[in-house]
């Protein structure tokens, strides 16, 4: 019998005392490409991570990499979060801080961290560039990488995994944060790698994938089980029940004019990231945001959420009063609840579940007061409510990414605040978790909540959408009211 | 100018070194109402400048910016962070006349020439801020009669001050009001308001006096948070070397393992940090920090005596006015050290193998930390002063020598912290010679429990117990470290 690729066998492992994998066997064969999908937390970044040598557990695995081969004999892990550092070697910035002019400098370029990257793996520049090109990353050569969206971030990693080309490529959550048009691309050039004997294993439950893919599983019970595809696998159905009464309260409105902006504009030495920018939210309103990676969505988040120190020099209203006439950033946060893949990043790694969810109440990235007996119910019902009592002591770090994401949203929403923002609240979460999320959104916004969403796949909006606002290179491209019929 | 401590008379000076109040969260609950609407000029914008000027903007206060004609001019660093950050950026004649408050946060070299430039520009019944008193009591600056002079002092680096405020929190600040200026008795007000703006309030506010926190910063700054740490680190890196030790594992242990030490002493004080050894290891630790303290103990007298003197700033300035000569020598030879030029190795170090395998650094930290906080009591300093600069203030300087040794260290504390930390170097190894030829690598670079059998004797291990845990810091640590509601865990390399 032939060799396989990758064999491994009785895998075992324990976390926190629970068993995540169990005597898991797996054979990977020449040629074959695999997605693992499944349920969050079912193991899928564990085993990953266990396969690349980035975590050890029992068993025995196996890698047969061809050693006539040109390829690099080796295993890259492209992981769903990204880490970079500034200069100084720090490698969490806060959240804000990536605002803020004086941190701006301290970072590398894109440039030269791919420089940097190519000279230690032995790569020749000239065969990033199509790579660069195909991605739409190109233009983002001179970018200092604090500059960067989450998908920037994301491109950046599977650029170098391109361009490396190593023999065993995994990849967890590969089309997180991308647009339409660079999923794909990067499909595309998957396709093109697969061809060159790279084998691929992509975590994720999409269902728009490179043609090279031969073979679905998904973990269950800690073994691994092989699918056919991916229609059917959503992970079980875990039905949320009715939502507590004190998020069912309609928002009190100090002011009918929840955004205002009037020709604003936001640079970065040379770089403008916002042009002209003109736009108004009104209470109760459901909006749409959209624009490609880089399109300043975030930043222009930012200005909303009070976080951007160049607000103090645009014509910006918030909440009916015009920014800098001697509101503080919390006056502004305590209307607001937001959720944010870079908010993610930044969040204390430090709080329990229920700190998380608490620290809602203060806008405080950690918990810092003890919590009144109402507000302190609440946080039980809601907890409750996402399912994740078992949980709620355990160090939010400490979970699976998609029930990190859970905690974080019940954060976002536990003040039933008057404007929710949700820049794409939903990844890392799988498809059942998503359609409950936006059921529980329009369930809320059913009572006068306004919202701003951002998110990239159309298949996965809540249904209360009813404007959207479309984002160029900084400028307004399209202000429009949709029809639901558009939507659904 | 007279050193204005020396001429007080004995029981003014005893009186204002005795000003120390832990203050209750109570205190603030006006907000920031005492500066709302009053135009904040702060002089100066680096990272101190910067960062509490982005808080109190954020906190819904009016903040500007002044600079030296020629920093503007020029398009400084300083005039760039003020205006790539929308600030309204002015020379001292533009900004400073209509200024209710001015908020001096350049380095203390300049504070005379500072001072002495926007004091005839301010106008009536205006006031000044400090954060740091070293221009007013060691120099003996005399402010007009009719302007307040407060203190104001984040007792954390400028970025920290920043990322404290923006996730919710703040950093424990310090505050003062100077008695020969506070005409309408406006100056506590306004600190307290201004802590909250900066978000100190969140995190414990202790009231102090320009007296005491000159002369309890000077003490802890020169011995164990940056004199101590410097010393300690370069003969432990040294001592490996000697013998044998990789010399990347050496780098990475010694530049990661004060940072991962003193974490746990942030954590649960000196008692916490012991108790992260086994218990041989702890009781060696005891033991070899009992004899550091014997050895140590003159130094520090010394130190603590020669800033109550004023001689250790009288010399310090002779060396402003040479131009830096020390400071520009013993900077470069501090650079030119072993440890400074080996750079980490790529090795993986567990948590736990920080302390099993450099317990001389443990022993080194208790040893500085309660010589310095003794030693300072002493002296007349309220034991919660002495805590704060003391053993709180250990982690966040062990933290600058992780990101970049002690380059990062001396770059990014002020340079008078910079002078009396070399001076501290230079007199402390030489008197541990003698102490570091028996040490050997079952104390640095090797696991302290290794090839030895765990067992101690009761009475001994409750005997050392009992007088980690009954020191006066730990005591007084016990009661801050609660107030100070919620500490984030720095992340270990």
């Amino acid at each position: 019998m032939k060799e396989s690729f990758v064999s491994i066998k009785n895998l075992n492992l324990k976390f926190q005392q629970k068993a995540v994998l169990r005597d898991l066997n797996w054979a990977i064969n020449r040629g074959e490409n695999w997605v693992l999908g499944g349920a969050s937390g079912s193991g899928k970044t564990s085993l990953a991570k266990i396969i690349s040598g980035l975590q050890s557990a029992s068993g025995d695995i196996n890698i047969n990499f061809d050693q006539t081969s040109s390829l690099p004999a080796e295993t890259l892990f492209v992981e769903s979060w990204y880490q970079f550092k500034n200069l100084e070697g720090v490698a969490n910035f806060y959240y804000q801080q990536r605002y803020t002019s004086q941190q701006a400098k301290e970072t590398l370029t894109v440039h030269a961290e791919l420089v940097s990257y190519g000279k230690e793996k032995g790569l020749h520049f000239d065969q990033v560039e199509p790579i660069l090109e195909a991605l739409g990353f190109a233009t983002f050569a001179s970018s200092q990488l604090i500059e960067l969206s989450s998908g920037e971030h994301k491109k950046l990693q599977l650029v170098k995994a391109l361009w490396l080309k190593p023999q065993l490529l995994i990849i967890d959550q590969p089309y997180t944060g991308l647009d339409a048009a660079s999923r794909k691309n990067l499909n595309i050039l998957l396709d093109q790698v697969a061809e060159e004997s790279v084998q691929l294993i992509l975590i994720c439950n999409d269902s728009e994938l490179p043609t090279c893919i031969t073979s679905f599983a998904e973990i269950i019970d800690g073994n691994l089980v092989q699918v056919d595809a991916f229609e059917s696998s959503t992970g079980a159905e875990n039905h949320l029940g009715e939502i507590p009464a004190f998020l069912k309260e309609s928002p009190v409105y100090s002011s009918q004019n929840i955004v205002k902006m009037v020709n604003v504009n936001i640079s970065y030495g040379e770089k403008q990231v916002l042009k002209n920018i003109n736009w108004e939210v009104k209470a109760g309103e459901k909006w749409l945001l959209q624009g490609h990676n880089g399109s300043g969505k975030s930043t222009l988040l930012s200005l909303v959420n009070g976080d951007h120190p160049q607000s103090y020099a645009n014509e910006l209203y918030l909440f009916g009063n015009r920014r800098g006439s001697g509101e503080s950033i919390w006056d502004i946060k305590q209307h607001i609840g937001l959720i944010s893949p870079e908010f993610h990043w930044y969040f204390d790694p430090t709080a329990t579940v229920w700190q998380s969810i608490a620290s809602g109440f203060y806008d405080t990235v950690g918990l810092f007061q003890q919590l009144p007996y109402t507000k302190s119910t609440q946080v039980d019902e809601l907890v409750q409510y996402f399912g994740l009592t078992e949980n709620k002591n355990e160090l939010l770090s400490a979970l699976p990414l998609g029930k990190q994401r859970l905690v974080l949203l019940a954060r976002t929403i536990i003040k039933n605040p008057e404007l929710l923002i949700l820049d794409e609240p939903c990844q890392g979460l799988d498809q059942q978790q998503t359609k409950h999320f936006n059921q529980l959104v329009d369930e809320l916004c059913s009572n006068g909540m306004t919202l701003i969403y951002v998110g990239h796949f159309e298949s996965q909006l809540p249904t209360c959408i009813e404007k959207r606002i479309l984002l160029e290179k900084g400028e307004v491209k399209v202000v429009e009211s949709l029809n639901t019929e558009i939507l659904s | 100018m007279a050193n204005y401590f020396n001429t007080l008379p004995l029981r003014e000076k005893l009186n204002q070194l005795g000003v120390c109040d832990f203050m209750d969260s109570a205190e603030f609950l006006d907000g920031v109402s005492a500066l709302k609407g009053k135009k904040l000029v702060i002089v100066g914008c680096g990272a101190q400048g910067l960062n509490q000027g982005l808080n109190l903007r954020d906190s819904g206060l009016d903040v500007s910016y002044t600079l030296r004609k020629e920093a503007i001019e020029g398009k400084r660093d300083s005039w760039k962070n003020a205006t790539e950050n929308n600030f309204t950026v002015g020379t001292y004649e533009e900004l400073i006349p209509n200024a209710d408050v001015v908020i001096n946060l350049t380095p203390d070299k300049q504070h005379t020439a500072v001072v002495n430039a926007i004091m005839p520009l301010m106008k009536e019944g205006a006031t000044l801020l400090y954060s740091h008193g070293f221009n007013i009591v060691e120099e003996g600056m005399q402010i007009r009669k009719d302007l307040t002079v407060i203190m104001v002092a984040p007792k954390c680096p400028g970025s920290e001050v920043r990322a404290e405020y923006v996730r919710g929190f703040g950093v424990p600040t310090l505050i003062a009001v100077h008695p020969e200026n506070d005409p309408q008795g406006k100056g506590l007000a306004q600190a307290k308001a201004y802590c909250v703006g900066t978000g100190g309030h969140r995190a414990g506010v202790l009231k102090s006096s320009f007296v005491a926190e000159v002369k309890s910063d000077l003490m802890g700054e020169q011995t164990i948070l940056c004199g101590l740490l410097q010393t300690g680190s370069i003969l432990s890196f040294d001592k490996m070397v000697e013998k044998g030790i990789d010399a990347g594992y050496a780098s990475k242990l010694v530049q990661y393992g004060v940072e991962v030490i003193t974490e746990a002493l942030k954590q649960g004080g000196i008692t916490a940090m012991m108790d992260r050894l086994s218990n041989v290891a702890k009781i060696k630790a005891f033991e070899i920090s009992e004899e550091l303290k014997d050895i140590m103990r003159p130094l520090f007298q010394k130190h603590q005596d020669d800033i109550m003197s004023g001689e250790f700033s009288r010399t310090m300035m002779e060396d402003w006015a040479n131009g830096d000569k020390n400071l520009l020598k013993w900077r470069a030879e501090t650079g030119e050290t072993a440890f400074e030029k080996t750079p980490a190795g790529d090795v993986k170090i567990g948590e736990q193998e920080y302390f099993d395998n450099y317990t001389l650094m443990v022993a080194f930290v208790r040893a500085g930390v309660e010589l310095a906080f003794e030693t300072m009591v002493q002296a007349g300093i309220k034991p919660e002063s002495a805590y704060y600069e003391s053993l709180h203030e250990t982690p966040l300087i062990a933290n600058t020598i992780a990101r970049k040794k002690l380059f990062e260290m001396n770059r990014v504390i002020s340079d008078t912290a910079e002078y009396g930390c070399y001076l501290f170097d230079q007199a402390c190894k030489p008197l541990l010679g003698d102490f570091m030829k028996k040490v050997d690598t079952d104390l640095v670079g090797k696991n302290f429990n290794e090839g030895k059998d765990g067992a101690v004797d009761n009475r001994k291990l409750i005997d050392v117990n009992e007088a980690i845990r009954s020191h006066q810091v730990e005591q007084i640590g016990a009661t801050l470290r609660k107030a100070m509601t919620a500490m984030k865990a720095i992340k270990t390399a």
